[in-house]
């Protein structure tokens, strides 16, 4: 059998962490940062390299929120669902963007521009309800903004 | 920055004591970046830039009013220290033209918290 | 007369606002002494009292409350004179008193030289050069009497003290900045203004127990602050203040930063070792605690970023020095993030003991559109909510457990009375049955079987019975559960059962929401009487629940109605009811 190569990316990221006990997690925190999810198959290369089972890799994939199994799409966009935003009425602002989107949260539009995610606190709570999209904070969103948001991006998407 | 020992680390503490007369804090702590601290800061640089103020701008974290960042706090010499809160481009030039130039203070965006000394 | 400056605000509840009235006649009236040049009156959006009516503040101390038109000559003439008119002027001692929060908004958190120059790392250099000892720094934090701020109070010293007595190769120490109590935010705050302090307060732990390496836990959703810490991690290296030999005391100290990944549970010390060691963040059964058995199997003391952050102003200032605030059993300050329906919604730090009405109304400005107060909400998902009757309680650990809640990490939610405590419940056991970890089914069956009643309960669908099922459920999960987080899952209903039982029977008995609140149970109507017959709302309606026409007016079919509120949002005859 023939060992895999790993891409040269993966070799840096493990790498950077060798000789450092435990560091799965911040390996797959890398990997995700780079490719904005964990991929399949550099989850294979990657038991390989650590010689780790899969099953190990991916336990820990899928415990955690943060780390994605399927490509997100391209905009990211999360809806705090906090206390103080959920009192200020955060749920109202996911139903809107259900609608509008037309999927569950979870989920990537299906012209594959944005992926609805619910997020527990930004810790921006003296703004809330919040949307973040990619890295930008939508303070102090109303029901009637979420449309007017959505097309910055999708006028953006077009002009390119 | 040289390695420090315990007498180094007074001598620095004393020097970086010695604080400037006239200075503008912006708050860059998340909240106050998502409310556009960002901007603040950068059009209070090349504004103070444009119009030859001396003055030095900083960052800082939170102060605490996350509902009203954009926060920046000004000192200016032989003037009380005030804290300014919702400032975006026109109050920052205000906040530079009117208060660090002229001394005289912004109205309406002044947030005078009390805290124990 | 020296140049003088008056703030100026109406901090009454009444409208209009007459800051500016009230401006322009202190305008006027400066003008008419010829003070103009001298005297500065500036509105300002919040001069730090509330509900006080119209405030004039003479800088720097002089405050004058409810001011009549009619005084205002008066306060000019004083000011004039450079002299204060004693009964009408006010004072009001400030309920803030920042410990923690010491160094946030004031230095610049990227720099190692402003920490320094505000007394930064002179406490770890007390401890190696003056106390040379763990038992002296040990002995400080004793008498400072600090109990852990992430929750549930334990000592501090007792931590360290027992993770000191173990003889153990390697220690560890961890600062936890797992900050996912949802609507509280503390922590990302001092890690993000102030992480120099938190680096200062872990290396005087490591000392304490003999440890000499650290970690810091911090949530992925937090990049600046994972960014600023590692970045004053960097400095500390390279200034010699962590590493080999600090400052040349023969003291070695390592740090290293390690994210979370989005788990509630990684909160609790044993899960978030697990974490830290790379794997699924699941609890494990104390005893053995981490001061004996923790990370790696090696002794470990796991502190809250808040209370890392108290550590080198206790070293600093002394224990007895930091005992003075606070009550009989909780000592310091604490953070609070107060938000929710409160006005001014941030971070606040006051003295243990400071009561919940003085926190929300004096400091945080009262309530949201002048609605009434309904009750706080502290701890979080694994706190309980604390009526507006108990609003007077001092704030400590002991009186908020008598009350059914936790003082937890800081999170304070204030609600108003539009809020239903049935759906407060149902929220933060959602938020419990997606972040139990599985691993034991008190938890994992608990928190879903409940979360299927208050759901069934929103939704008109309840029994009575379904009463004492949840109250027994309770009763077992916080016996049987394996960590904290099952524990305390729930604290919320039990508390909102235990005060507002006759909100729950509304929805059962009477198949209504008193706050309006759970969808389900609406009903909309269209007010004849009020109707001009405009159309607006069917125009509105997406489910077409609406019919009628411009002659006859509009009726609302209930069961068509997808009860989005729309046709209630848009009628600008408030023609709609909702109830």
């Amino acid at each position: 059998m023939q060992e895999e190569k790993l891409s040269a990316d993966i070799e840096n990221i493990v790498k950077k962490w060798e000789g450092k006990k435990g560091s799965l997690i911040m390996i797959l925190h890398d990997i995700q940062n780079l490719y904005g999810y964990v991929p399949r198959s550099t989850s294979l290369q990657l038991s390989k390299y650590m010689d780790v089972p899969l099953a190990r890799i991916y336990e820990v994939i899928t415990f955690y929120h943060f780390f994605k199994l399927e490509p997100p799409g391209k905009h990211l966009v999360q809806v705090c669902m906090g206390t103080a935003c959920y009192l200020k009425g955060a749920s109202d602002l996911l139903l809107e963007l259900r609608n509008i989107l037309g999927v569950n949260e979870g989920c990537t539009s299906n012209d594959g521009l944005f992926h609805l995610e619910v997020v527990r606190c930004l810790g921006c709570c003296g703004l809330a309800p919040v949307v973040k999209i990619d890295e930008k904070v939508y303070s102090k969103v109303t029901k009637d903004r979420i449309a007017d948001i959505l097309a910055e991006y999708e006028e953006e998407a077009v002009a390119k | 920055m040289n390695k420090l020992t315990k007498e180094s680390l007074d001598n620095i503490a004393k020097q970086s004591r010695k604080e400037e007369k006239n200075w503008i804090k912006v708050g860059m702590s998340s909240c106050g970046i998502a409310a556009g601290a960002d901007e603040v800061l950068k059009v209070l640089i090349e504004e103070a830039k444009k119009r030859n103020i001396q003055v030095n701008i900083k960052k800082c974290g939170c102060v605490g009013m996350c509902s009203v960042e954009p926060l920046v706090e000004v000192n200016v010499e032989g003037m009380p220290r005030v804290t300014y809160g919702r400032v975006n481009k026109d109050v920052a030039i205000q906040i530079l033209e009117d208060h660090i130039h002229n001394h005289r203070l912004v109205n309406d965006h002044i947030y005078d918290i009390q805290v124990k000394k | 007369m020296e140049n003088k400056i008056i703030y100026v605000r109406d901090t009454g509840l009444v409208s209009p606002d007459r800051t500016k009235d009230v401006h322009t006649l202190l305008l006027n009236g400066l003008r008419d002494r010829g003070m103009q040049a001298s005297v500065q009156a500036v509105r300002v959006s919040d001069i730090g009292v509330y509900n006080q009516g119209v405030v004039i503040k003479v800088l720097p101390d002089v405050t004058y409350f409810n001011v009549k038109d009619e005084d205002i000559g008066r306060i000019l003439d004083a000011i004039k004179q450079d002299k204060t008119i004693s009964e009408l002027a006010s004072r009001r001692e400030p309920k803030q008193l920042r410990v923690v929060l010491r160094n946030c908004g004031v230095i610049d958190p990227e720099s190692i030289e402003e920490y320094i120059a505000h007394d930064g790392y002179q406490a770890i250099k007390k401890v190696l050069f003056e106390f040379k000892t763990p038992d002296k720094t040990i002995d400080e934090m004793k008498k400072s009497g600090l109990r852990g701020r992430g929750g549930a109070g334990f000592p501090t010293w007792m931590k360290w003290i027992f993770a000191k007595q173990v003889a153990s190769d390697q220690k560890y120490v961890i600062c936890n900045g797992d900050e996912g109590d949802p609507g509280a935010y503390m922590d990302r705050s001092v890690l993000e203004g102030d992480p120099h302090s938190v680096v200062e307060g872990m290396m005087i732990a490591g000392f304490s127990i003999g440890a000499t390496k650290g970690y810091f836990y911090i949530r992925a959703e937090y990049p600046l602050a994972v960014e600023r810490v590692q970045k004053a991690i960097d400095q500390c290296y390279e200034a010699g203040l962590l590493g080999n030999n600090v400052l040349g005391s023969g003291f070695n100290f390592d740090l290293e930063v390690r994210l979370g990944a989005g788990a509630f549970v990684c909160g609790e010390e044993t899960a978030l070792i697990a974490s830290i060691e790379g794997r699924r963040g699941t609890p494990h059964p104390r005893p053995p605690y981490p001061s004996v058995k923790g990370l790696w199997d090696k002794p470990t003391v796991i502190n809250n970023v808040e209370t890392l952050a108290n550590v080198p102003y206790i070293i600093l200032k002394g224990g007895d020095e930091f005992a003075k605030v606070g009550t009989q059993t909780s000592k310091g300050t604490k953070v609070f993030a107060l938000t929710g329906k409160v006005k001014n919604s941030g971070l606040v730090e006051v003295p243990m003991g400071t009561s919940i009405r003085e926190i929300v109304f004096d400091i945080g400005g009262g309530i949201l559109n002048n609605k009434n107060i309904k009750a706080v909400q502290s701890g979080g998902p694994s706190g309980g909510v604390i009526p507006k009757d108990y609003i007077d309680t001092p704030v400590d650990y002991e009186n908020l457990q008598k009350l059914g809640s936790i003082m937890g990490s800081g999170g304070m939610i204030v609600m108003d009375e539009d809020d239903c405590m049935v759906d407060i419940a149902c929220f933060y056991q959602r938020f419990c049955y997606d972040e139990s970890c599985g691993k034991c089914s008190p938890c994992r069956i608990g928190t879903t079987q409940m979360l299927n009643t208050l759901c069934k309960i929103t939704e008109g669908l309840g029994e009575l019975s379904d009463l004492d099922n949840l109250r027994r459920i309770a009763q077992a999960m916080q016996r049987a559960a394996l960590c904290g987080l099952g524990q305390t899952a729930p604290n919320p209903v039990i508390s909102t059962l235990r005060y507002y039982e006759d909100e729950y029977k509304a929805h059962i008995i009477d198949k209504k929401c008193p706050s309006k609140k759970c969808r389900n149970l609406l009903t909309y109507k269209v007010i004849s009487e009020k109707c001009k017959k405009c159309g607006l709302c069917l125009k509105n309606c997406e489910a077409k629940a609406i019919t009628g026409n411009k002659d006859d007016g509009y009726i609302i079919d209930m069961n068509k109605c997808i009860r989005c509120g729309r046709c209630f949002e848009v009628c600008k005859f408030k023609a709609v009811s909702k109830e």
